[in-house]
């Protein structure tokens, strides 16, 4: 999450990046396949992807993605993931709106006033930051090990960079096979290292926004475990079912987020940072089923999650799948329904500066309660090489998701009648290849 | 659903799932339709790591499918 403006021309260039890879991928495919270099690539394949996310009136995201992986004959393989993304735009600050314009300082500003790092929200409107960019880089890493003819290993790595931002992450699981491999069961680990470097210092939490109390660096870690069941329950459908665990300590604030401080006629009296508690255990019920006929098939998942920060989450996503009868086309539709309820530390504003009670308080809408759907299409043709042999598939993918906040408080005062929890719309447009 | 219940619901589900594995199945030439690339849990996983990325910065959840880890400190 820094904040700088220019970012236009990274873009530009990893679009240009990302379009050079496309088409040289492309180009692969009217090799002659008896060529050495073909030889040498017949056992890798690449994945690779051109997100385009843009939400209205917030933040755009260009999000190229490369994997590339190698497979062995006794089933071991090696994979490389590479992701960058590059944001920028509009991205709420915590406050709430108000009749009156408002006036912010950005992170690495020391004062309101000084046209450089100020920014000020017109009455009624959500307050934004409109000088929000971010680049993210990541590298992964996994390698999948058969140990003996029913038990494999698993190993991961991933680290991120962004200029406030930077993880480090690992896992390993164990997979063993019953019943003919009709059965499957997985255990894993994982760790993940984080530290925290916000632009302008870490604020003080709950500490009056006017006084820019800062501090230095800050950290946070979390370890998880991961129990996974596939059963084949018959020739056409694949049930899956993960029990996960995970827990985070450190730091868990967001170093940018403000909650408005309001007086009893709802007007502004000020600011504070949020505060979250500073550790978090999760646990999740994934289950994931597959269905497949002759020329399409389904996949159904459900997911429920819940954390001591009193979120209670359901997810349910279905997507099918039809093909053309000689299966070198294909078009996905997919539906996603999401819903949680609220931290029990979630409130849009406070009425006082200090509140004994309150030992953390945080404004993020992402953790009122709220409701969000995702429409999708994507639509693949397979291409095939001089032999006839599929070889590999471009696809385009485009998104819509809607998120509504539920059970928000009404305004006191002078807050009555306006839009205190906007939706936030967004549109996903991708391009993939794979070979 | 609370916490009892959760554990109830997880006790249920496995010892039924235990019990009814080892009837379930197919031999290992009925597996024309499962060996599809449609039919393959990860067979998205990069459309699934995009979608991850957008879910985990606007909700408070994510996970479950798979080990979250590197995620960005935007939630």
């Amino acid at each position: 999450m820094q904040l700088k403006r220019d970012e236009g021309g990274v873009r530009h260039r990893l679009i240009a990046a990302s379009c050079a890879l496309l088409s040289a991928s492309a180009g692969r495919t009217e090799e002659a396949p008896n060529t050495s270099i073909a030889r040498a690539l017949s056992d890798w394949s690449l994945d690779s992807a051109l997100a385009y996310y843009h939400e209205d009136g917030r933040v755009q995201v260009i999000e190229p993605v490369v994997s590339v992986s190698k497979s062995y004959g006794d089933g071991a393989s090696v994979g490389l993931n590479l992701t960058v993304d590059a944001l920028s735009g509009a991205s709420p600050n915590g406050a709430s709106p108000s009749r009156m314009p408002q006036t912010f300082a950005s992170p690495s500003g020391k004062s309101f006033t000084g046209g450089k790092h100020t920014y000020t929200t017109a009455p009624g409107d959500l307050p934004e930051d409109p000088h929000y960019s971010d680049l993210r880089a990541a590298l992964g890493a996994d390698w999948r090990l058969p140990l003996e003819r029913l038990l494999t290993a698993s190993f991961g790595a991933k680290i991120s960079y962004e200029d406030d931002f930077y993880s480090g992450s690992a896992n390993a699981s164990i997979a063993r096979d019953f019943n003919q491999k009709n059965t499957t069961v997985s255990f894993g680990a994982s760790y993940e290292a984080d530290s925290l470097h916000p632009i302008g210092g870490t604020p003080v939490p709950l500490s009056n926004y006017a006084l820019f109390e800062k501090t230095g660096n800050q950290s946070k870690n979390g370890a998880g475990l991961l129990l996974s069941l596939t059963q084949v329950m018959s020739r056409n459908w694949l049930s899956e079912v993960n029990l996960s665990l995970d827990r985070f300590s450190g730091y868990l604030n967001d170093p940018y987020k403000i909650i408005s401080v309001i007086d009893a006629g709802g007007d502004v009296r000020g600011y504070v940072y949020e505060n979250r508690p500073d550790t978090r255990t999760r646990r999740s019920v994934y289950l994931d089923n597959r269905v497949a006929w002759e020329r399409s098939s389904a996949g159904l998942s459900l997911r429920y999650m819940t954390d001591d920060w009193g979120i209670h989450s359901e997810t349910v996503q279905l997507h099918l799948q039809w093909w053309t009868a000689e299966r070198d086309k294909y078009v996905q539709p997919t539906l996603r329904w999401y819903r949680q309820s609220a931290a029990n530390f979630y409130t849009p504003w406070l009425f006082g500066f200090t509140a004994p009670e309150l030992s953390s308080a945080s404004s993020d809408s992402r953790l009122a309660g709220l409701q969000a759907l995702t429409y999708g299409l994507k639509y693949g043709i397979k291409l095939r090489d001089k032999l006839g042999r599929e070889s590999s598939e471009f696809n385009v993918r485009i998104e819509y998701y809607q998120q509504t906040q539920e059970n928000g408080l009404p305004g006191p005062g002078a807050l009555r009648g306006l839009d205190l929890y906007p939706d936030l719309k967004a549109i996903l447009v991708q391009l993939g290849f794979s070979y | 659903m609370n916490r009892k219940n959760l554990g109830l619901f997880l006790i249920i589900g496995a010892a039924v799932l235990a019990s009814g594995c080892a009837s379930l199945g197919v031999k290992p030439w009925q597996r024309d339709l499962l060996s599809r690339q449609d039919m393959q849990l990860n067979g998205n996983a990069l459309d699934d790591a995009i979608d991850d990325h957008l879910y985990f910065s606007k909700e408070a959840s994510s996970g479950g499918r798979s080990f979250a880890g590197g995620g960005c400190g935007c939630n």
